[in-house]
């Protein structure tokens, strides 16, 4: 009998039982159905273990010859597919290190640089880019379209928010706390508390769409994991600055709880992120500048600034994401239009901000309820008003909102901030 | 056919049930009414067979020659898997006891499975034999009588042997190949401790046992579409790779003369 082999490995003294199938199983994945393997080899149990091998994996045993006082064995790879993938997996592109950086941006490369305009569910957990074998089951992620979840920057986002992380424990300068007058510090408690309530809706919101847009659109999931990171940050420093003074946490109002119970019930991922990082976060952005510029310790400064750069972060990933959406999608302007409208219809009961918060942003400004610096406080508190509508205007108009409707929106947005 | 074909099954191991719940699944997607019955042993499934009370018997090599036995010859078989032609019996050996062939095994002690076990026990007994070792005058045998009523399938009693072969409690046993084979891909053989020494001629392990001859042409039908499942359809690969397959096979029946001879020889229906 003649072999005809395609490939053939020394296996010297190997036995089946210590590595030998990973070397012929990785030896026929290289070969083609109906192409025969030799394997030369001094190891006497192999014309025992091989055949039985063979049957069990549907290949074609061909026997055992002697060969130059050793022993060749053959096998001929069966047709079954081993994994059930139609395509090439990727080779040989290396990705571009620059300054021993490996960016997220420059991570596009074979099929990981594939982005389609609808995931596929059964491609589930699979990094985009990987082979999935046929037969997978379905998951029920229902964020699957590349308009509604792809970012083109959510990766240089997502470098930034890595590189920002800071730790609430020990980069705050908690030792420099000292007795504040008790009104001043009970404002500040009545500000913590309700920015802390805030930050649970810019945590849950984005983590329940975490779990709902398609891992295809990876760049966007990571950047809100590091929001999800953020927010929790920013929970913990607000939560400890209220109990870190001898103060304590204060009141949570119904009309709070309702607007941002509204922000979590939202169930359509634009309209959402819209809602809360254009409209709620970016409001938040004028109200943390307040409260720093008016925090008469360096604990809050420094907890509102630090704060702010995030949030600012937060808002412009979801600027950028609306308006790359709004622009492939003529029907989306209208459609978030409507969001504002209904959540405003929802919230109509809701007249007010929590009046203890309002009276608090007073008293901080004014440093304290002295009827001399109350007017002062005042006047910064409606000056604060003007700035959030404002600053929320040029927002709209800057994902190409017209001016006028910009204005009613902003209008429309909840007294809540958030 | 039948209104409902009934094919019979040894539920050996709870699986059975959902290999079968995706079998029948796979029939009535096809347009065939199937249902399978679950018998504890196969001695219960062959009377059901002759009885009439199922139609198939997906029946271990011995029970078919039960079948066999029992019909003067006259029963039917439709389809077996790529696994079950080509079966051997290994004996594996102590790497420590200088056993080289079978004819070292005089006087040794020697680990067999399941007394039904057919790759275990009952076929490498008579090849021994076959070969100038008479189990009974010749060894020391160790039985792991295990599952008995169930041929082997649960393997249990091949794990004994080989545990017993690792540890010197046996110089030397008997297993067959499917767990063999198994047991190195799975990496539980300490290469160091146990070798195997000999293989049996291949033999014809498991298929589908109709009750006579004329009963092959009856389910043509049922044989045509379990001949088509297909190990490239990941529906029909998770079926498949359960009941240990990678393709339905039209049946090949000279695999089991030896096992007639066997039962035979040791007289084991008597
Ligand atoms: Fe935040
Ligand atoms: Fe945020």
């Amino acid at each position: 009998m003649t072999f005809n082999s395609s490939t053939s490995i020394d296996a010297q003294n190997l036995s089946a039982a210590d590595g030998l199938l990973v070397l012929i199983t990785r030896a026929l994945d290289k070969l083609k159905p109906g192409e025969v393997l030799e394997i030369v080899s001094d190891n006497p149990s192999l014309e025992h273990d091989l055949p039985a091998w063979s049957r069990l994996m549907a290949h074609r045993w061909l026997g055992t010859i002697p060969k130059d006082g050793r022993r060749s064995h053959r096998i001929e790879k069966g047709s079954v597919l081993r994994v059930l993938i139609d395509r090439e997996l990727d080779w040989g592109q290396r990705a571009g290190i620059k300054d021993g950086r490996f960016d997220t941006r420059d991570w596009l490369l074979g099929h990981a640089a594939q982005i389609r305009e609808r995931a596929e569910p059964s491609d589930g957990f699979a990094p985009r880019g990987a082979a999935v074998e046929r037969g997978s089951p379905d998951f029920s992620f229902d964020v699957l379209d590349r308009n509604q979840a792809w970012s083109e920057s959510a990766a240089e986002f997502y470098e930034q928010a890595t590189a920002g992380h800071w730790d609430g424990s020990r980069d705050i300068p908690w030792s420099a706390l000292r007795p504040l007058d008790e009104e001043l510090e009970r404002a500040i408690c009545q500000l913590m508390t309700f920015l802390a309530e805030n930050e649970y809706s810019a945590l849950y919101v984005p983590a329940k769409w975490i779990a709902r847009i398609h891992p295809h659109f990876a760049e966007t999931v990571l950047f809100l994991s590091t929001q999800v990171r953020d927010e929790a940050r920013h929970i913990e420093v607000f939560v400890k600055r209220a109990l870190a003074n001898g103060g304590g946490l204060q009141f949570s109002s119904a009309s709070t709880q309702a607007s941002l119970k509204s922000l979590l019930d939202q169930e359509d991922f634009i309209q959402a992120s819209f809602l809360l990082s254009v409209l709620g976060e970016g409001t938040f952005l004028d109200l943390l500048r307040y409260i720093e510029a008016h925090a008469p310790e360096p604990v809050t400064r420094e907890i509102a600034r630090r704060t702010r750069i995030d949030e600012t972060r937060h808002v412009h990933f979801a600027l950028d994401h609306i308006r790359h959406a709004l622009r492939s999608d003529g029907t989306l302007k209208a459609k978030l239009h409507q969001a504002i409208t209904d959540r405003a219809s929802l919230l109509s009961g809701v007249k007010g901000l929590n009046p203890l918060v309002e009276e608090s942003l007073v008293i901080l400004a004014a440093g304290g309820l002295s009827s001399g610096r109350l007017p002062s406080g005042m006047k910064a508190r409606r000056q604060l008003y003007e700035t959030m509508h404002e600053n929320r205007i040029r927002r709209l108009i800057s994902i190409g909102f017209p001016d006028r409707e910009a204005e009613d929106l902003s209008e429309l947005h909840t007294p809540n901030f958030m | 056919m039948p209104d409902v074909i009934k094919v019979g099954v040894v539920a050996y191991d709870p699986k059975v049930v959902t290999i079968w719940e995706g079998i029948k699944d796979y029939f009535t997607a096809n347009r065939i009414a199937m249902d399978f019955v679950l018998f504890s042993n196969y001695d219960a499934q062959v009377d059901a067979l002759l009885d009439g009370w199922i139609d198939i018997a997906w029946n271990t090599n011995l029970a078919y020659v039960k079948v066999h036995r029992r019909t003067d010859g006259r029963c039917g078989v439709l389809a077996m898997r790529d696994t079950d032609v080509g079966f051997t019996s290994k004996i594996i050996a102590g790497a420590e006891t200088g056993i080289e062939s079978i004819r070292d095994l005089k006087g040794k002690r020697f680990a067999l499975g399941s007394r039904d076990s057919g790759q275990a026990a009952i076929l490498p007994a008579y090849f021994l034999k076959q070969n100038g070792i008479d189990p009974a005058k010749d060894l020391t045998t160790i039985r792991f009588d295990l599952d008995v009523g169930k041929h082997g399938d649960t393997g249990t009693s091949e794990v004994e042997v080989l545990n017993a072969v690792t540890t010197g409690e046996a110089h030397a046993g008997a297993i067959g190949d499917q767990y063999w084979a198994r047991a190195l891909a799975e990496n539980v053989v300490h290469s160091s401790k146990v070798r195997p020494i000999w293989t049996s001629p291949g033999y014809c392990h498991c298929n589908f046992t109709v009750r006579a001859k004329e009963d092959e042409q009856r389910f043509t039908r049922w044989t045509d579409v379990l001949l088509a499942m297909d190990y490239n359809k990941p529906a029909d690969r998770k079926i498949m790779d359960m009941e240990g397959l990678k393709r339905w096979i039209r049946p090949q029946m000279d695999g089991y003369r030896a096992l007639f001879e066997a039962v035979d020889d040791l007289q084991f229906f008597n």
